[in-house]
């Protein structure tokens, strides 16, 4: 199957020809009455006694829901203010081309990136990711150790805040420096440790275009056999410098993951429009970004994160929706409250990660400290939900089943959202030299894991 | 007195056509309109609250807001001669920084400030450091409002900061930071005035800001 690309100029050319549209009335004409009249017409409702819901019509509903959403309302493109607007057999055409897998990374440690099925019994394909910032010195050794995690299929490095000793600054030299120094120094960790060809998301440094393209070089940088992000603007709108993005990645040849992130409280409303909304941005990643797969962060526009009950709901019903109606790779991104080497942090990493498998998605695991503080995430977060998707897979865990003992967990932490703990930097629960875990956090980690055990879940080793 | 809470009804409802009617009507019936616009005041803070305490979501503040700026057209002649009487907390301009194009959160702070009595004036995103500048300068606007949601993105805000010590103009305005990586060692770092978590926290903070600014005013004049 060839796609994608799919039928990338013609529709790259409608943010050009489109119907012409101001951001305001985009947002109060088209986008916020469409939604309530999708919700309506579907009789969606949240229910919160079910973050994992088993009512297959319920996720069809969400599905039919996005897509006659985004059929009607379209992507703004906000520097040209014209509609990308698409007709119902240009996306039934895009859906029936996904292959549904893809080999990515290279050699001995390519793996297998496919679409899964509700209540599948094959593991997630995990890609392991700090997704903060940190200290130039941290780089090095925060990569060593998520790439010596053997659960990690993939791996998305840190993002750095300076290049050598210089602030980086978007869109100035310094974010070429530090998008280079970015790439380099991920591949070497990846020699390194041993996985030279592990599947790679790179460059986050690079957040300009121009960032971007500069480091897509086989050699040192960014390979055809890693993968590239291309993000949204909020909601359901893309400028040119993002397009910029997605026609390099498809003629440089590398895999596109579409970054995507509703926001449970934003102009989609409440859980219901943002599980609609998680849809249609499937919709949006394969015929806009042209990308291989999409990646998932639902968050809460009060606490930045995705395990809040409404939002485990919104995973839930999203990745359950495109499971059951698409060939669709979907990864699913934890965002969590608490910061590293606390009991917090590590529930809710296990209950996003069971929540996310067990409704047909990937994982990408995770985002601690509210994705907020410098060098507050380690791989041991990480490991645990990957360890958990493992589990569930392999215990063809059911959703009904998953949602008694997501209930049980949400019991653990769910008072304490609003007053997360912050938890330590990495570099106070691991020795940088070696790139492990301290003792105490592998206690932890260990106590936590026994009561996952205890509360039903079956590790498979 | 029934139309006023008629009114306020619609504004919380989001229902602009039937505010603006219900405006035109307390017009018909010569009611003050400074009883008007405070009834319409007090409701949209009424519906600010409701999102802080996440009884409504944005589509709704947004909404409530629309028809609130629907209200107030039919009171358009009187809002000149009204002004004087109507305190307004301050005038802030606020964007999202050079080379960052993430809006939701900086829009969410805008409106309200808006919806609790602060003149704002939205510059979008990707905005010049200079252009804050000048642009606050234009408005004579107490407040520059600085998002950044990229730690590559958030020397920008320095930049505003700087650029002011440079143009002698630091103490004219008051800088307030935000955005999600953005934090309070941060602000102090690069010598912000305030700093706010989150949008909920923003309208607080400001609002204690300018209170020590206007002490400080009045203690120096």
């Amino acid at each position: 199957m060839p796609a994608p690309p799919y039928r990338m100029w013609e529709i790259l050319e409608r943010a050009r020809t489109g119907p012409f549209c101001e951001d305001e009335a985009f947002t109060m004409e088209r986008f916020l009455p469409k939604m309530r009249e999708v919700i309506r017409k579907h009789g969606i409702e949240y229910d919160p006694g079910t973050p994992i819901p088993s009512d297959d019509g319920l996720a069809d509903a969400v599905w039919q829901a996005g897509l006659e959403f985004f059929l009607e309302v379209g992507v703004l493109c906000v520097d040209t203010h014209r509609i990308i607007t698409f007709d119902e057999s240009e996306i039934r055409e895009a859906l029936y081309l996904i292959p549904g897998e893809y080999l990515v990374g290279s050699g001995k440690d390519s793996r297998r990136l496919r679409n899964r099925h509700v209540e599948d019994q094959d593991p997630p394909f995990v890609i392991f990711s700090p997704d903060i910032s940190c200290d130039e010195e941290l780089f090095l050794p925060m990569c060593v150790a998520y790439l010596k995690e053997p659960l990690a299929d993939g791996f998305c490095a840190p993002i750095l805040e300076e290049s050598m000793g210089l602030k980086i600054k978007a869109k100035t030299p310094t974010e070429l420096a530090g998008s280079l120094e970015h790439a380099m120094s991920l591949r070497e960790a990846a020699r390194l440790v041993g996985r030279p060809g592990i599947f790679l998301v790179a460059a986050g440094t690079a957040e300009s275009d121009v960032a971007q393209i500069s480091v897509s070089q086989s050699d040192w940088g960014v390979r055809t056999t890693d993968s590239r992000l291309v993000g949204g603007l909020t909601e359901l709108k893309i400028d040119n410098a993002l397009l910029n993005k997605v026609a390099h990645y498809q003629q440089f040849g590398c895999f596109t993951g579409s970054l995507t992130g509703p926001i449970f409280g934003g102009y989609a409303g409440r859980a219901e429009g943002t599980a609609v909304l998680q849809v249609a941005y499937h919709l949006m990643g394969l015929l806009v970004h042209q990308a291989h797969y999409q990646m998932n962060f639902p968050f809460h526009i009060h606490y930045t994160s995705g395990t809040t009950r409404e939002l485990l709901w919104v995973a839930s019903a999203s990745h359950q929706a495109v499971a059951r109606n698409s060939k669709i790779i979907s990864v699913s991104n934890g965002f969590l409250n608490a910061g590293p080497a606390t009991e917090m942090v590590l529930y809710e990493a296990a209950a996003h990660a069971l929540t996310s498998t067990v409704s047909g998605a990937n994982l990408w695991e995770a985002a601690p400290a509210r994705n907020k503080h410098k060098n507050r995430a380690t791989p041991l977060e990480a490991r645990l939900a990957a360890e958990v998707g493992h589990a569930c897979s392999h215990m063809g865990l059911t959703r009904k089943a998953a949602n008694e003992l997501a209930l049980k967990i949400l019991a653990r932490y769910e008072d304490h959202i609003a007053d997360a703990p912050l938890g330590s930097e990495f570099q106070d629960c691991y020795d940088v030299r070696t790139s492990l875990p301290n003792e105490e956090y592998l206690e932890l980690y260990r106590r936590v894991r026994a009561e996952l055990a205890a509360l039903g879940l079956v590790f498979p080793y | 007195m029934e139309i006023v809470q008629r009114l306020v009804q619609a504004v919380q409802d989001g229902e602009d056509e039937d505010a603006l009617a219900l405006v035109q009507q307390a017009m018909a019936a010569e009611m003050d309109p400074l009883t008007v616009v405070d009834a319409l005041t007090d409701a949209i803070r009424e519906v600010g609250d409701r999102f802080e305490r996440m009884e409504v979501f944005l589509p709704e503040m947004m909404l409530a807001s629309r028809a609130m700026q629907k209200a107030l057209e039919p009171l358009a002649p009187h809002l000149e001669q009204l002004r004087e009487k109507r305190r307004q907390k301050g005038t802030v301009v606020i964007g999202t920084v050079e080379g960052d194009i993430h809006e939701i959160g900086k829009s969410i702070v805008a409106l309200l400030l808006e919806v609790n009595g602060y003149a704002v004036h939205d510059l979008g995103a990707d905005v010049n450091a200079l252009d804050f500048i000048k642009k606050a300068q234009e408005f004579e606007a107490d407040v520059i409002g600085a998002s950044a949601l990229m730690t590559t993105t958030m020397p920008g805000q320095q930049e505003i900061v700087e650029l002011l010590k440079d143009m002698k103009l630091r103490d004219r305005f008051l800088v307030m930071v935000g955005g999600t990586p953005v934090t309070d060692a941060w602000a102090e770092e690069i010598g912000a005035d305030a700093w706010a978590e989150n949008a909920m926290q923003a309208v607080a903070v400001l609002d204690k800001v300018m209170e020590v600014r206007r002490g400080h005013a009045s203690a120096t004049l």
